[in-house]
Formats: structure tokens, C-alpha cells, sequence
């Protein structure tokens, strides 16, 4: 936080030249969760999907997708109607707004990626309750216009399809010896007696991943909890 | 009052509105859906009877329809074991037509090389659904896929995985005296569990984390073994005969 406090307004042009595509604020809105705010390092939600979704890095990509996909949209349609939403009611109606979305993703992939569609089986459904979505929906959607709704959807989206991808990568590598199913261990390593991680393969090798990544950006940002 | 009727209004109208987009999406894609649903039956038939060689290896939807279309065909049989004229599974209703089954013969080279018959059963959340292959001497299994069930990723689920479904090659289902035993799923590895030789043709290894779903497994198989025995018999008869 300190870094970019001090860095960018030196970096920043002294005249803001009249026509830009997102405003310095937008722009925040969009960043912070691709680092100082991410949803998984460091809000730690949506581990559920990052742990089970992340075997190999080709449907880490499609589960990345669905989720930027129904977040972006889900802030947009929860936006555009919040001042319309009843109180006593709102959280149920993100609920639907989100669960339609899902829904309509799922039947997507069952109709245009079926494979895809079986691997990530119950986990697509799953994004209804990922806490990144309904989180978004009550702190930010419910109170902003629809343009910085839109872009924090995707900004905390993005966040992490990041993580989601860096997992991924690292696990198919290392579990698999391949990186969207490709091979990339050279079978020279394989006769020289290297194994695959078997423990990459499953759950736990995912947690492991996950802590590293959140300590090796802590130890960069110098995050720490507060007590 | 009036701020109730207003809740009651909005909670209408977001229902009606979504209710309508999911229906458009549902219809409009049902088509496609259901063209890659029987497209992956056919893979697992396939898959059933070892084609392709490597599980792992992924087939076009080209590829599936055309060795589909080269090496299987689907049969109807009745309560005796007895092929139905003029029927395919297709045209099987599985309200209607309870008395009679489906059955894919496996061709190659001119010969039949085994039998396919579709298996369901339940496991811990959800009906599980597969094929059994089994070879012509209606006794040793030829493989076994799961495609379509709601189990735990990780647990039940990994029924559906090739470690799985290799165990069962090369098993057999019938007992020394020729009665269905059929195959059991076991607790642990099946070398390390089983001391008797002569067990060992009739269980596989089972899943950690998932006994139900093996139990379920186990069931299922020796149910569908039993509905399918007058079938399986005649076949067996026609077996040893050709083979004497």
C-alpha cells in the first residue's frame, strides 16, 4: 500500500489528458483486487472452487471464465436494479440474479463444452455460493453505478481467475509433468528418475499452493493481519 | 401494507424474469445438449469394450460415431434372453417396455468380441449410470465405465476415473460352479486385503472415502448380472459349443 501511495502520484501525468478510457478511481476499482485486495490471497474466499477445480490448468481456464463471466454480469444486473431492490429482501434477490446466471452457464457448457461440463461437474453449480459473488453483490453492486460495478466484477473476477490459474499451472506441472495437456517434462528428467508430485494431484496439494501464494505475496505487499 | 405489496411485487417480477431467460436458455440449447448426451454414450460403449486403447486418448465426435457405427450395434431382448425384432435401445421406453433390455454387441472382424449392457444403480447422493462389457464367454469382464452421476469429486466420483475402471478387466463374474458371483468392491487393494487366490478374479480395489458409492457399485453389478443372466446364459451355451 505504502509503495503505491508513493509511487503513483510521481507516475501519474500532471494534466489528465481529456479523453481516457477509465478514470484514476476506475482504475483502482479494477487493480485492487488483482493484488492489494485479492479475493482469494487475501479476502480468502472462493477457496472451496480454487482447491477442487485446479488439477490441470485447461479447466481452471473454463471454471475462470464462468466465474468472470457471472460476476461481471451479476454486478451489472444487481446494479442496474438496486434502487429498486426492497431491503428486507436483497439478499435473496442477488441469490436469483446469480443463480440464473449459473444456470445459464451451465447449460452452456453442456451444450458447447460437454467434456468441460463433466470435469467441473457440481463445482459450476457451486458458483452460486462462491462468496466472492454475493459479496460483491451486497458490498460494492448494491451501492455503485453500473460502469464501476461492471469493473469491479471484473477486476475481482480477474483476481481470481489469477490465483485459480496460478494454481493450476503449478499443479498440472508438477502433479502431471504436462500444462494444458501438454507435456512439458522432458522424459530425459523422467529417465533420470524424477517422479510427479502425486499429492499435487489432490486437494491438499492445492491448499499447499494456496499458502505459498498468499505468503509470497504478504512477504512482497507486507500485508500482515491486524491483531 | 403498501411497502409489503411492493416486496411481494419486486420478488414477482425478479422470479417471472428470471424463470423466462432460463427457460429461453434451456430450450434454446437443448438440441445441442442432447446430440453431446448420446454422443457420450457412445463413447462410453466404446470405452466399455477398449477403444481407444489408452482411456486417456480423447476421441473426436467424428471419430466416436464412426467406430460406433463400425464395431457396435444395439439389440433389444426380452425377459428369456431372446432379441426382439425390428427394435434398437433407442426405441426402448423405460416405463413402458419394463420386461425388455438392452443389449450392444461388440463386433470385430466379422465376429462378435463381447456384450454391452447398460448398468444403473445407486450410490451415496445419486443414481449412478455405466456400461458393462463383458467377453463372449459371458463370464470375463471386458471393461466397465461410469458417465453419468452426482458423487463427490475426489471420493465417489473417481468411479468414473480409468484407475477405476481398469480393476475390473480381465474379471470374472461367474463362481467355480458356474452361478453368477459377480464382482466385488472391496475395502483397500485387493493385494493387500485379499490372501485367497482363488477370491482374488472377484474383487477390485476399492475407493477411500467412498463406501457407499462402492457398496452401490457392488450392487448394482450383481443385480444387473442377474437381470441379464437369460440372455448371458444362452450366449454362454453358444460359447462352449462353438468352443468344443
Amino acid at each position: 500500500m505504502s509503495q503505491a501511495a508513493t509511487t503513483s502520484p510521481a507516475a501519474a501525468p500532471p494534466k489528465k489528458p481529456p479523453l481516457q478510457l477509465l478514470s484514476k478511481k476506475e482504475k483502482k476499482i479494477l487493480k485492487d483486487p488483482l493484488w492489494d485486495d485479492n479475493p482469494i490471497t487475501l479476502q480468502v474466499l472462493g477457496i472451496c472452487s480454487a482447491l477442487a477445480v485446479t488439477v490441470q490448468a485447461n479447466v481452471a481456464m473454463v471454471m475462470s471464465l464462468a466465474v468472470i463471466f457471472v460476476l461481471c454480469l451479476s454486478n451489472v444486473a444487481i446494479s442496474a436494479i438496486r434502487t429498486w431492490i426492497p431491503d428486507q429482501i436483497r439478499i435473496i434477490v442477488y441469490m436469483a440474479v446469480i443463480a440464473s446466471l449459473v444456470i445459464m452457464v451451465d447449460q452452456f457448457l453442456k451444450a458447447y463444452l460437454f467434456e468441460y461440463s463433466k470435469t467441473l461437474s457440481i463445482f459450476v453449480g457451486l458458483i452460486i455460493t462462491n462468496c466472492i459473488l454475493m459479496g460483491r453483490a451486497e458490498a460494492f453492486a448494491s451501492k455503485n453505478e453500473i460502469w464501476p460495478s461492471f469493473l469491479d466484477g471484473l477486476g475481482n473476477a480477474a483476481g481470481y481467475a489469477a490465483i485459480l490459474m496460478a494454481v493450476g499451472v503449478l499443479r498440472e506441472i508438477f502433479g502431471s509433468g504436462s500444462l494444458f495437456g501438454f507435456t512439458v517434462v522432458p522424459e530425459l528428467l523422467y529417465d533420470k528418475g524424477y517422479v510427479n508430485n502425486g499429492l499435487m494431484v489432490l486437494p491438499p496439494g492445492a491448499f499447499i499452493i494456496v499458502g505459498l501464494l498468499i505468503w509470497v505475496q504478504r512477504s512482497i505487499s507486507g500485508y500482515a493481519e491486524e491483531n | 401494507m403498501r411497502d409489503n405489496l411492493r416486496i411481494f411485487g419486486f420478488a414477482a417480477i425478479v422470479c417471472i424474469t428470471c424463470s423466462f431467460l432460463l427457460s429461453v436458455a434451456a430450450l434454446g440449447l437443448k438440441e445441442r445438449q442432447q446430440i453431446n448426451i448420446a454422443l457420450d454414450k457412445q463413447r462410453n460403449i466404446l470405452l466399455a469394450v477398449g477403444i481407444p486403447d489408452n482411456p486417456d486418448d480423447f476421441l473426436t465426435a467424428e471419430e466416436v460415431a464412426n467406430r460406433y457405427e463400425q464395431h457396435l450395434k444395439g439389440i433389444v431382448i426380452d425377459g428369456e434372453g431372446n432379441a426382439v425384432e425390428g427394435k434398437t435401445p433407442l426405441d426402448l421406453d423405460p416405463k413402458e417396455d419394463t420386461d425388455e433390455l438392452a443389449v450392444y454387441l461388440f463386433e470385430e472382424g466379422g465376429s462378435i468380441q463381447g456384450y454391452v449392457v447398460p448398468i444403473i444403480g445407486k450410490g451415496l447422493w445419486s443414481t449412478l449410470y455405466g456400461y458393462l462389457a463383458l467377453e463372449p464367454d459371458c463370464d470375463t469382464v471386458l471393461g466397465i465405465t461410469y458417465y453419468k452421476h452426482g458423487e463427490t469429486p475426489g471420493l465417489g466420483a473417481e468411479i468414473s476415473k480409468a484407475w477405476f475402471q481398469d480393476n475390473f478387466k480381465g474379471k470374472k463374474v461367474l463362481g467355480p460352479d458356474g452361478d453368477i458371483k459377480s464382482i466385488r468392491v472391496i475395502k483397500g487393494k485387493v493385494d493387500q486385503v485379499i490372501t485367497d487366490e482363488a477370491e482374488k478374479p472377484y474383487v477390485v480395489d476399492g475407493i477411500s472415502g467412498a463406501t457407499i458409492t462402492s457398496k452401490g457399485v457392488t450392487a448394482m453389478l450383481l443385480k444387473w448380472l442377474n437381470e441379464y443372466d437369460p440372455f448371458f446364459a444362452k450366449k454362454r451355451q453358444v460359447y462352449k459349443e462353438n468352443t468344443q
